[in-house]
């Protein structure tokens, strides 16, 4: 079974990590992982993307084909509308409603849950740069990708030890709020 | 034996060339080839090599030329750019015969171009890359695992014919982060390659005294051996000479020694310069290399899954071309046969060249995006 998820913001904003753990984590449990990301010259504010196909056969091809992504994670609306149109009909759209604006069109293609991403990480977590760590506890609640205790395993390896604690805390709220919005 | 590990093609690159003995670095940074510096900044001091971040790409490679005419293995990394800022420096290398290994990850040219995104628009530059004659040997990863296994190889390919060496990376395989199985370190420490020294008199040391098609041997310094090297055309103690009879034989040898050995042993060594993937009984051949490999391998398996027997020829050794193989091809496939690379088609007109038509099909893309699956799909069903 193919997995094809996708992470898009603006440059800066540590997708980037998010899709290289995802990855990381299913190569450690014997799969296979693929991690690419597209970004502009602008060093800051342009739109990224970053691609994560897993899949327990091999992948060669690593990006994501267009009409084909299951889910996506969206913190900014220039990337969010630049890329949406990867994503399959019915698939499933995370989007930071502070900062990214679906259409009434978006809601009836495809499932859309709005998480207030970077505002958990800025005031509940109380560092902004563990967002991405919510986008990724966020990604595999509503996915199911990978096991949940080896993901932060992987996670943990990568971030240093003196900020372990908030990146857990990351973690568990990411997952609170996914679970409460697949409520709805 | 294998062992895998995870990272990016760059990163890769770089460890490849601590494992292949490589231990100087030097360069100049520039996106998308940067993290092949990061890693051999990280790498080399722990090895007991060194790491140099020169002022600009000239100097990257003039450092690095140096420390090889001295006999240690070295190696610079940069993007289309760069190669061209290096062009009379390479030139340098092919003249005097000075192993070095450039790293090259594509990006979207001419000049500036498009500097994060993909691109293979310097394949014509790997074969030319300065003025001049002299043959290029260039190799091309198509793989996670390639950007390791064909850079070992490139320095083994440079200390045995005494050149410098391009491999080609593009932006996502430097960039893709994924799982690379790799030969383990005591299978790649027993193919490594040492260039030929002389151990004769030091009176008698004669660098550049070697028959046709052979390279030249150069010893290490600081051994008692006198060297001299120039850019002038050189006789066989390498002082300049504009002897006739002696430049003529210098550029024959140059070119000779990689173009004609090559086409006499059908390659340059004895591991594969091609990857041929469901070609046995395809009824339509997708020529492909380095990351547009990735998605034609993936083309060959929708193509098949909709009735249509396709396959995958995926040259690796770009310069000099495997033209037997590929000569093979156009015979068997006729007009059956597809082109696809991120550039205007600069390897179709070496296609064309070696089967002497110009009856394929190509997919072309120079805007910076991949070539997806589906896009070559959609071609080849125009032509079957």
């Amino acid at each position: 079974m193919r997995s094809s998820l996708r992470f898009t913001g603006v440059g800066g904003q540590g997708v980037l990590l998010a899709g290289e753990i995802m990855a990381a984590c299913k190569i450690e449990n014997g799969g296979n992982g693929l991690k690419t990301a597209t970004y502009t010259s602008q060093v800051r504010g342009g739109p990224t993307v970053v691609d994560i196909t897993l899949d327990d056969d091999e992948i060669r091809y690593p990006y994501a084909n267009e009409g084909e992504i299951d889910f996506m994670l969206s913190v900014a609306n220039v990337s969010y509308n630049q890329f949406k149109s990867g994503v399959k009909p019915g698939g499933t759209i995370v989007v930071d409603p502070n900062l990214v604006h679906p259409t009434e069109e978006d809601r009836k293609k495809w499932i859309i849950h709005e998480i207030p991403i970077i505002t958990i990480a800025k005031e509940e977590v109380g560092n902004v740069i563990t967002q991405s760590v919510v986008a990724l506890a966020i990604t595999n609640t509503m996915t199911n990708v990978l096991d949940k205790q080896s993901l932060i395993n992987t996670m943990l390896s990568k971030v240093p030890e003196k900020v372990h604690a908030a990146n857990k805390k990351a973690y568990e709220l990411g997952e609170k709020y996914a679970k409460e919005a697949m409520a709805k | 034996m294998a062992r895998e590990v995870i990272g990016n093609g760059n990163e890769l690159a770089a460890e490849a060339a601590i494992d292949a003995g490589a231990r100087f670095f030097s360069g100049y940074p520039i996106t998308p080839s940067s993290e092949v510096m990061h890693v051999a900044s990280d790498l080399l001091p722990e090895v007991g090599g060194k790491f140099i971040q020169m002022e600009d790409e000239i100097a990257g490679i003039c450092a690095a030329l140096g420390a090889s005419m001295s006999g240690i293995k070295s190696f610079t990394a940069t993007s289309g750019p760069g190669i061209s800022l290096k062009a009379e420096q390479i030139g340098l290398g092919f003249i005097a015969e000075i192993p070095l290994v450039i790293v090259n990850v594509m990006r979207g040219g001419p000049s500036t171009g498009l500097p994060t995104r993909v691109s293979q628009a310097d394949i014509g530059q790997a074969q030319y890359p300065t003025h001049g004659d002299y043959a290029s040997i260039t190799l091309c990863a198509g793989s996670l695992t390639e950007c390791y296994t064909q850079t070992v190889r490139a320095f083994n390919l440079a200390e045995k014919y005494m050149s410098p060496v391009f491999i080609l990376l593009d932006e996502t395989i430097g960039h893709m982060h994924g799982k690379a199985v790799l030969p383990d370190l005591e299978e790649v420490e027993a193919s490594i390659v040492h260039r030929a020294t002389f151990d004769g008199a030091p009176a008698d040391y004669k660098p550049y005294d070697v028959p046709m098609n052979k390279p030249a041997v150069l010893n290490p310094m600081f051994k008692g051996y006198k060297y001299h090297i120039t850019g002038l055309h050189h006789g066989h103690e390498g002082f300049p000479t504009e002897d006739a009879i002696q430049c003529e034989f210098n550029i024959e040898r140059l070119v000779g020694k990689i173009n004609t050995v090559a086409a006499e042993n059908d390659g340059l060594d004895d591991l594969p310069d091609y990857e041929e993937y469901m070609l046995d009984d395809a009824e339509v051949c997708i020529i492909a290399y380095g990351s547009i490999g990735l998605g034609a391998y993936e083309a060959v398996n929708k193509l098949r899954e909709q009735g249509i027997k396709a396959g995958m020829f995926r040259p690796i050794l770009l310069w000099p071309s495997p033209a037997k193989r590929i000569a093979q091809i156009g015979a068997k496939f006729k007009d059956k046969i597809f082109i696809t690379e991120l550039n205007m088609g600069q390897y179709s007109k070496e296609i064309e060249r070696i089967i002497k038509r110009n009856d394929f099909t190509t997919l072309l893309k120079a805007n910076g995006r991949p070539i997806a699956p589906a896009e070559m799909v959609a071609k080849v069903k125009e032509m079957m």
